[in-house]
């Protein structure tokens, strides 16, 4: 029944459980939808969790000076796609 | 009559202010004071809100109902750490008595490039603090808040002293504690205050002068993410010229477990709000909340 790739289910399933979302499940979470304030309802201390378990998962340094950094936290899909584009 | 008086001071206060702001410049912080005493009776007069908040805040701290003497005096204590920051900014703090106690406690992780948080609250000045770590050592601070609101005092603030104006973080935004994240690891001392709950953040209930009200859980919740030393700062005015800063450890590390992080951080808070009480009880007339901090309110209605 999944319809996520797997590189976003995986990023999802890190995202839940770096912030310990127990009540949600992967598929409750719109990749296109924002994961701060009004989309996942997530907040700053959230944000800096969850670079931290970027940072540890997939040593990726997320940094408030990026350019970027606001369009790479906008939804799963984007900050999937960050990693992608950053792994290895 | 209310409405109207509202709107009188809010188009004559940059005037005021500026007027101020000369008289204190270019006569001095003697004469300046003098007029601490006309604003004080304005505000104890005009301002409702706030006269009401001191009178609910100082039934408790001073353990018995407050005269309108008592509230006046809160007032003034106000006014008068808001007029010392104009001579701390413009760097004419010579003319005040700052001491002291425990900087060595901040000094030695300066020394050591250790960075960590500062943690203080609306008990007295702050400015006081933030002009000599900033201006006269020379220290890496930055100060994590709210954007000030209170746009015509900020801007002239900040005219006096960009540099100290420079230190703010502005919370609020997504990646505010990615940018803290990264100051600390350069050995930064982050600042903030924890005694305010803005907005719909995240609260825990605390004892605090006797009774149950919400505090931040932001602070300790920081803390323990970013594995930082906390100490606590408290800059106290002590009336005529003199200020005394007290520094104290907090922790040398906060750890959270996550399976009772509501409740380990419901500890922390409350050992902060503790500590708080302490200082609180030392300088009453230094408690700058002046609105509904215990929801008294509410109870009454």
């Amino acid at each position: 029944m999944n319809m996520m790739p797997p590189k976003e289910l995986e990023v999802a399933k890190m995202i839940l459980e770096t912030l310990s979302l127990e009540d949600i499940t992967p598929n409750d979470i719109d990749p296109e939808a924002p994961l701060f304030r009004d989309g996942l309802g997530l907040d700053s201390i959230d944000a800096l969790e969850l670079s931290l378990g970027i940072q540890k998962k997939y040593g990726i340094k997320l940094r408030a000076s990026d350019d970027n950094i606001t369009q790479i936290f906008s939804s799963l899909r984007s900050l999937t796609n960050h990693i992608t584009e950053n792994s290895q | 009559m209310t409405h109207k008086w509202h709107n009188l001071s809010e188009r004559g206060s940059p005037f005021a202010l500026r007027l101020i702001l000369w008289i204190a410049l270019h006569l001095g912080r003697t004469t300046a004071r003098i007029i601490l005493f006309p604003i004080t009776l304005y505000f104890l007069l005009f301002a409702k809100p706030q006269r009401l908040a001191s009178r609910h805040y100082l039934n408790r701290a001073l353990k018995r109902p407050p005269t309108l003497k008592d509230i006046a005096r809160h007032i003034h204590c106000f006014a008068s750490t808001i007029l010392d920051r104009v001579f701390l900014l413009a760097d004419q703090g010579d003319c005040l008595d700052v001491r002291i106690h425990n900087a060595e406690l901040i000094l030695d992780l300066v020394a050591q490039k250790e960075g960590c948080i500062l943690l203080g609250s609306h008990l007295g000045s702050f400015e006081v603090l933030r002009v000599l770590a900033v201006s006269h050592h020379k220290l890496p601070l930055k100060i994590l808040m709210y954007p000030d609101h209170n746009q015509h005092i900020t801007q002239i603030f900040s005219a006096l002293n960009p540099e100290v104006a420079d230190t703010v973080i502005p919370l609020g935004r997504m990646e505010t504690l990615l940018e803290v994240d990264e100051y600390i690891s350069q050995g930064y001392i982050i600042g903030m205050l924890g005694d305010r709950v803005v907005g719909d953040e995240r609260s825990t209930s605390c004892e605090f002068m006797g009774e149950q009200t919400p505090f931040p859980e932001g602070p300790m919740l920081l803390a323990s993410t970013l594995k930082a030393p906390v100490i606590l700062f408290f800059g106290l005015y002590r009336g005529g010229n003199r200020y005394d800063i007290h520094f104290e450890l907090f922790s040398d590390k906060i750890t959270v477990d996550r399976k009772h992080r509501a409740t380990e951080l419901q500890q922390h808070t409350q050992h902060y709000a503790n500590r708080l009480e302490h200082y609180t009880h030392m300088a009453p007339y230094n408690w700058f909340n002046f609105y509904d901090f215990w929801n008294d309110q509410d109870k009454t209605n």
